[in-house]
């Protein structure tokens, strides 16, 4: 190698170790603040204190907000590997015209501006009289986590040999026992990816969620910006420390079932 | 017990070999590691200009290291390259003029073919003129012509092959390295290409080096073969003499078939050494002090099957073993014996020879008129036992250490 | 040979979420897009569209919006095409750290994120408090509800949505295809141009695509770090549904907010096509 390769190779592992610096600092911080004493955000903290996570359990709608957060999402993600998978096998094993459009439509909404997408679902189901908000922020999401996983599905019914099916069938399987037995724990891997990342995905929503919600319905994330204005204290920190845990909570499930690097892809 | 080879060592044996004056490229003293795991250590590699060699050897003996040291790819440890008089050791890979077809080909599937083909003229800031014309002429050498504006990707694997030589060929380098070139092609695609490309190859007076693990292959090509193992070569000469008389046992096992035999030399006078083996006693034109446990080797073609009572012609060895398998093979058929267990002569045997287990004795026949036996002209049958015979002077003997 | 009746088969697989997302998702944006030419109860009518661009207040938003993703993206390409080489490269626990800190940010989300951003650039944060310290500065400088902290911060939670695009790409890049470029004669920088760089530009475009789409619709972090006094178009977008009630105003900017957003998907999937036209 030459001295310019060397010397490339070495300022990429800088920008490198840069960026992941610059990628955890932020939720570090995060962390770090959510055990401060004093009610702002100066750090280093005077003191350490979990005063914070205990104001969480008080916070108005909170525990509310969670709940419909958790189930919407619980829900949504549900429904989407159902609609979503049957989607994605039907891309990849059929021969009808359109296929690529179809995979390119369910993925679209992951490219559309979230706002605009809320807005529109709004207008529309006024429209046609739907006034509840929690189905309309089922719907909603339902269109938020869709792509999630009819992208990774998609990508691993590609991958999949699907000459597995028939020579199980060879060995005496049926049709649909076949599909159950090799097609599904193949495929088992890129659910429980895509599952989580639609949940998470869910959970954090903002920008379709703003306009379907009503005074009773207040998701987390609409409720966390609703305190940010009234009231920014570290209970904010001390939130936002629960949420991280809980999706290194999800990574670690994903990790050690399908790895990290199968995660991605 | 002690084994001594009074003969000259089995290192590197260079039969006809260049005085390093004469060599083009000149691998010398030539060392590389990865951590704690050598994998090249204090080689020399001579090669004429003009000439077409060819590294053979297993996995991981080292002979695409080598060949990734001369490319520039890998820096050695120590040791020195020179081309046509020219150090290459600091000579950074692009700057060498050593072209390498990859196994893969590596291809830019970017590029069409003759963009793929135009790719080092460009590099090198040839004019823009000039290349068009120099990839037509390179395209026509490989019969690729048609091709010029084909995607790569769209190729079989012998077209891949060919502008992959055509690129390589086309900026004129001093030196052709090709990395097991045919091993992604069909068999019978195989043996037209290398034909082919030998013919190329000599056409332009090019120098090249192959990588092969196929003997077939190496055979074919080379005007010379170096037998790599674990980082040696073992043996480095024309094809006949390396099938002839191999200097290793490792180079006799590698290439071709052979007998084996383990034994234990019993005397020797006059450079012809007697060795006591499983089934009977031979002789070899050899020095070895007595004692030493050794391998006997034989070319299958030069072992004649006969009845066992059969007279053995003076100069010839003799030995009895019961035939196990008789494979047909078209125009020639494989007769395989097995030597028995146990020492005739009851004698202790040295260090890593067992009992027989391992031996084997191989004859091949051509189906010529009169049946399996030539001259006794009746058939075998499988569990006989049989004489097998052979001259002395085709008997090939290593030491037991080095099989 | 599959007879009609598979085909079938294969379709109504994939209708329930077809004519979901058709009747709940297209059709709601269809209508939003007639809506926006239906000014003032004549259809159709452009005279939303004339009435949002004659306001030079939403001119300037409407480039200070395109201008933001735009640095949000160059940001994010210097920051994400080292790092992919880095990652595809990279074995053991740093992958795994690299990967973790890819995703992490993923998992947690926006907002969490985002409130992160805006502690740190607080002028009592420790952002202004490390620069102090380093003595590049000789008092706070005002960092948030500025244009700069809004890219970092965007090109921040952006960044992952660059890299693995790229990583993907760099990946299964044919190790040996350097090393031929190399014995064939090509130094360094004719082999970057001229055999990296087009080889990976495909995950460049993707990952831009994905980057600017996000940055130029995004709400939530220009609402927490620059607030009212720089506003975007999405944040437009609320105000005059949520505050000004002025709907009509609101579809026409939704829908131009959505125009760019399709044509940089399609312009992008264009580009992508014809790229890998030549190949296989």
């Amino acid at each position: 190698m030459t001295r310019l390769q060397t010397s490339v190779r070495a300022l990429s592992w800088v920008v490198a170790a840069g960026v992941v610096l610059f990628l955890l600092a932020p939720l570090v911080l995060t962390v770090v603040v959510s055990f401060t004493s004093s009610s702002v955000y100066t750090l280093p903290p005077p003191e350490w204190s979990l005063r914070w996570y205990a104001a969480v359990a008080r916070k108005s709608g909170f525990w509310d907000s969670v709940w419909l957060s958790v189930s919407l999402a619980g829900l949504s993600t549900a429904l989407a590997l159902l609609l979503g998978t049957a989607a994605a096998i039907a891309v990849t094993r059929g021969r009808f015209k359109g296929r690529e459009a179809i995979a390119t439509f369910a993925v679209s909404p992951l490219m559309m501006p979230g706002l605009v997408v809320g807005v529109a679902m709004l207008q529309f189901f006024r429209q046609v009289g739907l006034r509840d908000a929690w189905i309309s922020l089922l719907i909603a999401h339902v269109v938020v986590t869709l792509p999630f996983v009819v992208r990774t599905l998609l990508a691993a019914l590609e991958r999949f040999d699907f000459s597995l099916i028939d020579a199980a069938r060879t060995l005496g399987m049926s049709y649909p026992k076949a599909v159950l037995k090799v097609l599904a724990p193949n495929l088992a891997p890129a659910f429980l990816t895509s599952g989580l990342f639609a949940f998470l995905a869910s959970m954090d929503n903002y920008p379709v969620s703003i306009f379907l919600t009503d005074a009773r319905n207040k998701t987390l994330p609409i409720k966390m910006l609703q305190y940010m204005e009234e009231q920014p204290d570290p209970t904010l920190a001390a939130i936002s420390t629960g949420l991280i845990v809980l999706a290194l909570a999800v990574l670690m499930i994903g990790s050690r079932t399908v790895g990290l690097n199968r995660m991605i892809h | 017990m002690e084994t001594e080879l009074i003969a000259p060592a089995a290192t590197t044996i260079l039969t006809g070999a260049p005085s390093t004056q004469d060599a083009y490229l000149s691998v010398a003293g030539i060392a590389k590691s990865y951590g704690s795991q050598t994998v090249i250590e204090a080689l020399d590699f001579h090669v004429r200009r003009g000439e077409l060699v060819s590294l053979l050897g297993p996995s991981g003996c080292g002979k695409t290291t080598l060949l990734r040291l001369i490319a520039g790819l890998v820096a050695a440890d120590s040791g020195s390259i020179t081309l046509g008089g020219r150090e290459l050791a600091h000579v950074p890979a692009h700057q060498r003029n050593v072209s390498v077809v990859f196994q893969s080909y590596a291809l830019f599937p970017h590029l069409d073919v003759q963009d793929n083909v135009a790719f080092g003229l460009r590099a090198r800031g040839r004019p823009a003129t000039g290349i068009p014309a120099a990839v037509a002429e390179a395209l026509a050498l490989v019969r690729m012509s048609d091709y010029a504006l084909r995607p790569v990707g769209l190729l079989s694997g012998g077209q891949q092959q060919r502008v992959a030589v055509a690129r390589a060929l086309v900026v004129n380098p001093d030196l052709l390295l090709l990395d097991e070139p045919f091993s992604a092609l069909d068999r019978k695609l195989r043996e037209t290409m290398q034909i082919e490309l030998k013919a190329l190859l000599r056409s332009r007076g090019m120098t090249a080096i192959f990588v092969t693990h196929d003997q077939d292959e190496a055979l074919a090509v080379s005007d010379r073969i170096a037998v790599m193992n674990a980082g040696c070569i073992e043996h480095f000469a024309d094809p006949a003499t390396l099938y002839a008389r191999p200097a290793t046992a490792f180079a006799l096992e590698f290439v071709g078939l052979s007998t084996r035999l383990a034994g234990v030399v019993r005397h020797c006078q006059a450079s012809v050494a007697s060795i006591e083996t499983a089934c009977g006693t031979v002789s070899a034109n050899a020095d070895f002090r007595p004692g030493s446990a050794v391998v006997v080797g034989v070319r299958p073609e030069r072992i004649r099957v006969v009845p066992s009572g059969q007279p053995v012609p003076p100069g010839w060895n003799a030995v009895r073993a019961p035939l196990t398998d008789v494979v047909p093979l078209g125009a020639r058929t494989h007769l395989y014996g097995r030597a028995g267990k146990g020492n005739a002569a009851g004698a202790s045997v040295g260090e890593g020879q067992g009992d027989g287990e391992g031996d084997r004795l191989l004859c091949e026949r051509a189906n010529t008129e009169g049946g399996m036996l030539g001259e006794a002209g009746s058939a075998v049958r499988e569990g006989e036992v049989l004489g097998w015979q052979w001259p002395v002077a085709d008997t090939l003997v290593y030491p037991a250490w080095t099989a | 040979m599959r007879t009609p009746r598979t085909v079938d088969g294969f379709v109504l697989l994939a209708a329930p979420a077809l004519v979901y997302l058709a009747a709940l998702y297209a059709l709601p944006l269809v209508l939003l897009l007639l809506k926006s030419f239906n000014a003032k109860g004549s259809f159709p009518s452009i005279a939303g569209y004339t009435e949002f661009f004659a306001d030079p207040f939403h001119l300037k938003i409407l480039w200070r919006t395109v201008r933001v993703a735009l640095l949000t993206t160059l940001l994010a390409l210097l920051l994400a095409y080292p790092t992919a080489f880095v990652l595809a490269r990279a074995r053991g626990f740093v992958q795994s750290l690299i990967l973790l800190a890819l995703v992490l940010p993923l998992a947690v989300g926006v907002i969490v994120k985002t409130f992160a951003w805006s502690i740190l650039f607080r002028s009592d944060g420790l952002l202004n408090k490390t620069l102090l310290a380093i003595g590049l500065i000789d008092e706070p400088v005002r960092l948030l509800y500025t244009e700069t902290a809004l890219v970092i911060s965007a090109a921040n939670v952006f960044l992952p949505f660059m890299v693995l695009p790229i990583y993907a790409v760099v990946r299964q890049l044919d190790a040996r295809l350097p090393e031929a470029a190399a014995t064939l004669g090509a130094g360094p920088l004719f082999c970057f141009f001229r055999v990296i760089a087009p080889l990976t530009l495909p995950g460049v475009i993707a990952g831009s695509a994905f980057v600017f789409s996000m940055a130029v619709s995004m709400y939530v972090i220009p609402s927490l770090i620059v607030g009212e006094r720089s506003q975007t178009l999405s944040m437009l977008i609320a105000r005059s549904y949520l505050f000004l009630r002025d709907e009509q105003l609101g579809s026409s900017i939704s829908s131009i907010l959505l125009l760019i957003a399709v044509s940089v998907v399609l312009g992008s999937s264009w580009l992508l096509r014809r790229l890998s036209g030549g190949k296989t």
